[in-house]
């Protein structure tokens, strides 16, 4: 008689968040199914399996160029942002600085406006400066949107860290960069790795601004792939989107295996 | 199989070199003789493979220059953005209404001088139309795909697509984003009022057809075709003829009150720095060996008069004076001035 409402309060709780599960992933399995399926349409149930769209998406000269620009600016800007906003985030939680509430939200406010208008603002003004469009006026953009996400996360860390630590070292004869490599940088580094996922995603999958920046005969991968929906919705579209989805789970598991994510997100 | 005819680099080159020797004997010595970069907007699909295969290729070898397409959209308010003396582009190709925007602003040449595109001279009437900004290079014909599969007669009015027996099965675009959704409002003011601009008729006519389907671009209205997930919708006909052969159960019906026009235009941006070669660009485009192969790779009516093409073409594309008769071109300057009002008022209609 006891446990029955227990059993009925897990049941709900099972099944609300099941249905959760299901609402977050039944995108990525239609994706999928799409993806596998030989015909160029969404079709239900599929007719068959093929790996035709892979063969045509990593065959494609214009798709593997964009493929391969979006891993590079990403893998810039996660190098960029994060030092940027590690160093902010430090800055701001240490440096006694005043205003540094306005700072913070100042070094925010790019996730407060759409991007599109960060986009059309960075064009602007690389225009007008008669700069043009290189590629690093690409991962400037990147990185301005980036940023707030390393200077949140890495943030959130420091508002818990126990500052005895850093004086118990220096007391015990470390020099400051001897206390900000042995001790600070590892017990900040959950903040900072979550960060770079965010900056590393936000990259790859950033449009709006990209739109606005890409270089002529340069397009990273969102902007090909929205230019190739407007004249042919096939298969290929489903194949580079289980290959982007692929990649930031990758991403996300090496970065857990080779630093021991979990192990830090435990502390 | 596919329907879409493959062209190597090699073929073309092959089959356009004797047209090309002679246009670059006759081309100004200045442009045999630099070596400027030309910027244009391109689109993507199969048209951005054929002119990156083959069409590029061609000119950079004749006139002995670089070509630099851009395909990320939106083009007109990055050419708003840039300042006038130093356009983003030299050419700006895109459909018509986008180029009215542009002419309108000043950021790109309304006409263009016969003598400086000679090959002007040989286009159909409706590519230099007081329609049109610049010049049109290739029309497509927007009418309806249709399911041959469903005991459909092929429809042959603009009014049968609001038969009842469609209704959840028909199918047109989101109106304040796409041009073909746009112009089929103005069809409907043409078919059930005073003409193309009579709006209220419009207004009128788009409320009886709910409920209906709406897609951003025609990619999604051809595959919703083939999917079967819409029976019948508007769409131009090389959204259809591109599965030609490939055994599908769609096809393309003109309706007899004519068919809207989706021309394909080339204007010069007035500050553009190397407007002789954005002039060559624009006459290479209409030159009868260029507009060829383009138009049988993507299903495209050449708007060059000259143009001769193979027999399977021939019998479907607008190439003859007779058949460019049926095109109906649009005031794309009067519904620019009203889109905002047409957008929210189409808004109200099609979320009620």
């Amino acid at each position: 008689m006891n446990g029955r409402p227990l059993d009925l309060a897990r049941a709900a709780y099972l099944t609300v968040n099941g249905a959760i599960v299901f609402f977050l992933l039944m995108p990525i399995a239609i994706v999928l199914v799409f993806a596998l399926n030989p015909t160029p349409y969404i079709a239900f149930p599929p007719v068959g399996v093929t790996l035709r769209w892979f063969v045509k998406f990593f065959s494609s000269p214009d798709f593997m160029s964009a493929l391969w620009l979006s891993l590079r600016v990403a893998a810039l800007v996660v190098v960029l942002s994060t030092t940027i906003g590690a160093m902010c985030a430090l800055a701001l939680a240490r440096g006694n600085l005043p205003g540094a509430r306005l700072l913070t939200t100042l070094f925010l406010s790019p996730l407060m406006l759409p991007a599109i208008l960060t986009g059309l603002s960075l064009f602007q003004m690389l225009m007008l400066a008669g700069i043009g469009r290189p590629v690093w006026g690409l991962v400037v953009g990147h990185t301005l949107v980036a940023v707030p996400y390393v200077l949140r996360t890495t943030l959130a860390v420091l508002a818990n860290f126990d500052r005895r630590i850093e004086e118990a070292a220096a007391v015990l004869g470390a020099n400051p960069a001897r206390v900000f490599f042995e001790v600070t940088l590892p017990l900040i580094r959950p903040g900072v790795i979550a960060g770079a996922i965010f900056a590393f995603i936000v990259s790859f999958d950033q449009l709006p601004i990209s739109l606005f920046l890409v270089v002529p005969g340069g397009e990273t991968l969102p902007v090909v792939l929205l230019n190739y929906i407007r004249f042919d919705l096939d298969g290929a579209i489903a194949a580079a989107s289980m290959v982007s989805i692929v990649l930031a789970l990758t991403a996300v598991v090496l970065l857990e295996r080779i630093i021991g994510l979990r192990a830090y997100v435990r502390l | 199989m596919t329907a879409e005819r493959t062209l190597s680099r090699r073929s073309f080159i092959k089959a356009t070199g004797g047209a090309s020797a002679i246009a670059a004997f006759g081309a100004p010595a200045v442009l045999r003789a630099q070596t400027a970069t030309l910027k244009t907007t391109a689109w993507g699909g199969k048209w951005g493979e054929v002119m990156k295969a083959t069409v590029i290729p061609a000119f950079e070898k004749e006139f002995r220059c670089k070509v630099e397409t851009v395909s990320a959209f939106p083009y007109y308010p990055k050419l708003q953005a840039t300042p006038k003396n130093a356009p983003l582009y030299d050419v700006l190709h895109s459909n018509t209404s986008e180029q009215w925007q542009a002419a309108v602003e000043g950021l790109v040449e309304p006409r263009i001088d016969a003598k400086n595109v000679p090959n002007i001279a040989d286009v159909f009437p409706y590519a230099v139309s007081d329609k049109m900004v610049g010049v049109s290079m290739f029309t497509s014909a927007i009418g309806f795909g249709y399911r041959t599969d469903k005991g459909i007669v092929a429809p042959k009015s603009w009014k049968d697509l609001a038969d009842a027996k469609f209704a959840g099965q028909r199918g047109s675009y989101i109106i304040p984003v796409n041009s073909l959704g746009q112009m089929h409002l103005m069809m409907l003011g043409k078919v059930y009022g005073k003409g193309l601009t009579d709006l209220d008729a419009a207004y009128k006519a788009l409320e009886q057809l709910k409920p209906i389907k709406t897609f951003d671009f025609t990619g999604q209205m051809e595959k919703a075709l083939l999917s079967g997930e819409v029976t019948i919708g508007v769409l131009h006909d090389s959204g259809i003829y591109r599965y030609d052969g490939q055994n599908q159960p769609i096809e393309f019906a003109a309706p007899q009150e004519g068919v809207l026009a989706l021309e394909q235009v080339l204007a010069v941006t007035p500050g553009s720095k190397v407007k002789e070669l954005a002039y060559a660009w624009v006459d290479f485009m209409l030159r009868p060996d260029i507009q060829k192969p383009l138009a049988e790779a993507v299903w495209y009516s050449p708007s060059n008069r000259k143009v001769k093409l193979d027999a399977r073409y021939d019998a479907k594309l607008y190439n003859t004076e007779a058949k460019v008769a049926q095109l109906i071109q649009v005031d794309w300057r009067w519904y620019n001035e009203r889109k905002d009002d047409i957008d929210a008022r189409v808004a109200r209609i099609l979320r009620g």
